[in-house]
């Protein structure tokens, strides 16, 4: 406005040369005042402003996600899928009674044991049992001494003389005691057969801690035979594997912990109510049985009496053994889910493993009620599994009186004869569901063995059994569920990570990476125990809440959410900017060529 | 899942009674009847959360499926649905490839051996296009481009009763007792399209199985397997065992909560990339970074920032005027 107004007086008061130049003065190509720069720091300030504001919006939009370990899990699932977890043992075989051999002599024996050892165990590679390198070492305890085979690295000293001062005449229950108190320090760390020359027949005993004994007459060579077959199938495999399941290993829940759950079931309470005294039972026979088993399974008790629970098989009279019967093949039809509310726990969570041990009162229409087995002789314990699940007594009232009508039915305690009877069933399918045999003999190959029984319910030999074979499991279901999670975290970027998941992550390699170090150096139990926490860490971690893929949205929803905001604005701003800029320019180039025509003139 | 309760609808004439024929003879919601979810907590979210076990810690164990590697599953649909999706409440949509992606996470976890999936809406067998997990069954009531039609309506209730699916479905089982061996492909073939006014379609594809040879009691009619056991574990008593206690902790959930609130082992830095070119550009930018994590409310710096561009905005409204 200034200058058109000055351009203007001047030209009134122009000389000829002023009038002049104002011909050559062409308002579009010239301009005679150097361009202000507030326009352009106006339309820049406010360009700026937006791309400083960027980079805090994307942050702000950011999805969080904890930084979780991949390489580290792919490197433990590697490494449990190469080699499965494998222990190392330590085997002894000490013979009394026998003439003295050489050092060089046992050396051979152990050798040949070892041989045989390996013949036998190679043919199914279970996860968890001995791995390929054991070591055998013999011992000849005679009335001139001790002689060891050379070559004992894990070596343990016992007193010599100990146990050839053991009288294996004795009952079978003194025997094992003083075996283990002469074995010494050794009876923790490795597993002993101990080879009695005998006069008579042939007697095998495997004791409640981690030792057999066999006593009898036999050569060099059966002596090998008998060895290497107790250490094989007893010590490594675990006993029988007839009557215990077959394939199904069952794992203790995926936090570690196992609630047993024991019911009392009366079918039809208007006949006879029954109560029971599950205190003794407690006492009795689980808390030993709890603490046995805490490397393997956080174990509770629970229990609970429940009426009006009717099975949902029949059952036909029969009239030669005075009894209703139901046979085998209505089992799987037995347990009536719909009217038995087993599953009622308040305090197992979510993903804890429920046993239900079900006591079965059948009604007065129905009994005594007996099992029948497939050969036609009725069943011993009138009681069975299912895998996974529990199992069922069926007991019958004593000699199925009724009372007469009088109104309310008598409430009955079961007899703790029969309570203790019922104890040893439950004891049995207890260890059936474990896997073990609830026998107590051992039929080899080459003959019977008798399984001393334990009041804990398991034996040391049969703990390190189950430790190993879960520990394996606990291991390789820890492994595989850290590789499916970071194969889902990675296949969905846009999913929130919570810290908790990558700190529960980092937890459980680390407990994975101390039980294959326990179990590398043969600790069973605190290998077991890592290896448990370990599981349920990782399926805490999987198994978050959190993650569920339909919650999340894509990137181009998000972009969509966030573009009519900004992105018209934007364009207007930056469009604005160059505009400027241009016109900026113009005016500069305006400027100059004024004042190129002016220093021109001038010159 | 009943998103609708029928039974307990404030509009039926017979309450906590459903029937599936006019002629009433069969109630279908006895005494036994235990329905999980119903109503509002009938979601596509929760259903998929059912499948797959990502529950709330607090869920209690009647809502969640507690299967194992050994388990067989059931898994009845029925309602509205078309290409791909199965209709949730009227405002949801279940689509296939949710479905195939849930059931694939499920056998991964180890969470069923064989499932069977039976589905009774229309264009059924568009709803299990996308399965791709072994052990899996599936029937739908109708192919693509089909409607599945109701079987006949009910003047007394004043709804259509059942589907004809399911009304051919329960009368095949209603044929049945305990002890028969039907197999699940005479259940399959049972489904006649004329009756149906539709074509019932299966795949068994991702089945190891032969049809023929599995009974119909591998899904249907909880029958369990069974071993009998032989002997009774017979123990002495040791002398002078001690009398142990076990407390029964009621507070699980705070054992839990040890494991879940985890120590802080105190802040995890980030470890810059300086093999990258710009690394120290980087370097100081996650510095920048850092900073700015530190702070512990993250609403002031907020604040901040929108109160710095009032001074922006006062000296560019100056240097216009």
């Amino acid at each position: 406005m200034a200058e058109i107004s000055e351009s203007s007086n001047s030209s009134k008061i122009s000389s000829p040369k002023a009038e002049q130049e104002e011909d050559d003065f062409d308002s579009n190509t010239m301009r005679r005042t150097k361009p202000g720069l507030k326009r352009l720091a106006l339309a820049f300030s406010v360009l700026f402003s937006f791309l400083l504001g960027f980079p805090l919006l994307w942050k702000s939009i950011e999805i969080y996600r904890a930084p979780l370990s991949f390489k580290d899990v792919d490197l433990l699932f590697e490494r449990i899928k190469s080699n499965p977890l494998q222990f190392p043992c330590n085997f002894r075989a000490i013979f009394v009674g026998f003439d003295s051999k050489t050092s060089e002599e046992l050396s051979r024996l152990g050798y040949s044991i070892s041989n045989r050892m390996t013949g036998l165990a190679s043919k199914t590679p279970q996860c968890g049992t001995c791995s390929g390198n054991f070591s055998v070492s013999v011992m000849i305890d005679s009335n001139s001494g001790c002689v060891e085979s050379r070559h004992t690295p894990n070596a343990c000293s016992h007193q010599c003389g100990e146990i050839r001062s053991v009288d294996f005449g004795a009952n079978d229950d003194t025997v094992d005691d003083k075996l283990e108190s002469a074995l010494g320090d050794c009876s923790g760390k490795s597993y002993t057969v101990v080879v009695v020359n005998g006069d008579t027949g042939y007697k095998a005993v495997i004791g409640k801690y981690r030792h057999a004994w066999i006593v009898g007459r036999f050569s060099e060579e059966e002596a090998v035979l008998k060895i290497s077959e107790i250490f094989v199938e007893v010590f490594m495999k675990g006993g029988n594997e007839e009557g215990a399941i077959h394939g199904e290993f069952m794992p203790v829940g995926a936090d570690g912990r196992i609630v047993l759950s024991y019911n009392l079931l009366n079918a039809n309470p208007q006949d006879w109510i029954y109560d029971w005294d599950f205190d003794r039972i407690d006492e009795d026979m689980l808390s030993p049985v709890v603490e046995a088993l805490r490397n393997v399974a956080n174990i509770s008790v629970e229990s609970q009496v429940l009426y009006h629970t009717p099975k949902s098989s029949y059952s036909h009279w029969d009239d030669e053994r005075g009894a209703h019967i139901f046979s085998v093949g209505d089992l799987p039809f037995f347990v009536n889910s719909n009217e038995w509310h087993l599953d009622t726990s308040i305090a197992a969570g979510g993903r804890s493993k429920i046993l239900h041990f079900v006591v079965y009162i059948p009604s007065a229409k129905e009994c005594p009620l007996l099992l029948q087995l497939p050969d036609g002789e009725i069943s011993k314990t009138n009681g069975f599994i299912s895998p996974m699940w529990g199992g069922v007594i069926v007991w019958n009232p004593p000699k199925c009186l009724r009372e007469p009508e009088s109104g309310h039915p008598a409430k009955h305690k079961i007899s703790s004869h029969d309570l203790q009877m019922i104890n040893e069933v439950f004891m049995g399918q207890l260890r059936q569901l474990f896997g073990l045999t609830s026998d107590s003999l051992f039929l080899g190959r080459l003959g019977k063995a008798i399984q001393l029984t334990s009041d804990k319910g398991f034996t040391e030999w049969e703990l390190d059994v189950l430790s190993r074979q879960h520990a394996c499991f606990n291991l390789h279901s820890c492994a595989t569920t850290l590789g499916s999670l970071s194969r889902l975290v990675q296949s969905l970027p846009r999913m929130i990570i919570m810290d908790e998941i990558g700190k529960q992550v980092d937890f459980s390699l680390e407990a994975a990476k101390q039980a294959e170090n326990d179990a590398s150096l043969g600790i069973f139990d605190s290998s077991a125990d890592s290896s448990r926490q370990a599981r349920s860490l990782a399926e805490d971690a999987f198994f978050h809440p959190s993650i569920m893929s339909v919650s999340y949205y894509s990137f181009e929803h998000c972009f969509a959410v966030y573009s009519p905001f900004f992105l018209p604005v934007s364009l207007h701003v930056i469009l604005a900017a160059l505009k400027e800029w241009k016109r900026y320019k113009q005016e500069k180039t305006k400027y100059l060529t004024w004042k190129a025509k002016v220093d021109t003139a001038a010159s | 899942m009943l998103a609708d309760d029928m039974a307990c609808n404030a509009r039926n004439k017979y309450p906590a009674q459903v029937f599936n024929n006019e002629n009433h003879r069969l109630n279908l919601y006895g005494d036994n009847v235990e329905v999980d979810y119903r109503g509002y907590e009938v979601t596509v979210e929760n259903f998929l959360r059912v499948l797959t076990g990502r529950h709330e810690t607090a869920v209690p164990r009647s809502k969640r499926l507690l299967s194992d590697e050994g388990s067989h599953i059931l898994l009845y649909m029925t309602g509205h649905g078309g290409d791909e999706f199965l209709k949730f409440q009227d405002s949801e949509e279940l689509q296939s490839h949710d479905l195939a992606d849930a059931v694939k996470q499920m056998k991964e976890k180890g969470r069923f051996k064989e499932l069977l999936i039976m589905v009774d809406t229309c264009q059924a067998a568009t709803l299990f296009s996308q399965l791709h997990s072994p052990g899996v069954l599936a029937i739908g009531s109708s192919l693509k481009g089909e409607n599945s039609y109701s079987h006949h309506l009910d003047s007394d209730v004043g709804v259509s009763v059942v589907d004809r699916f399911t009304f051919y479905t329960l009368a095949f089982f209603e044929r049945l007792n305990m002890y028969d061996n039907a197999s699940l492909s005479s259940l399959f073939s049972s489904y006649n399209p004329s009756l149906l006014l539709s074509t019932a379609y299966y795949r068994t594809d991702l089945y190891p199985r032969q049809m023929e040879q599995v009974p119909v009691t591998n899904f249907f009619g909880s029958v369990m397997e069974t071993i009998h056991t032989d002997h009774p574990y017979r123990y002495s008593k040791r002398k002078g065992s001690s009398k142990g206690k076990i407390e029964m902790s009621l507070d699980q959930a705070v054992q839990d909560e040890k494991r879940r609130i985890l120590s802080n082992l105190g802040d995890q830095n980030i470890d810059s990339d300086t093999k990258c070119p710009m690394g120290s550009m980087i370097h100081m930018w996650n510095s920048i970074l850092d900073e700015i994590e530190k702070f512990e409310d993250r609403d002031t710096l907020v604040y901040y920032g929108l109160v710095m561009m009032l001074p922006l905005l006062a000296v560019s409204s100056w240097l216009s005027s």
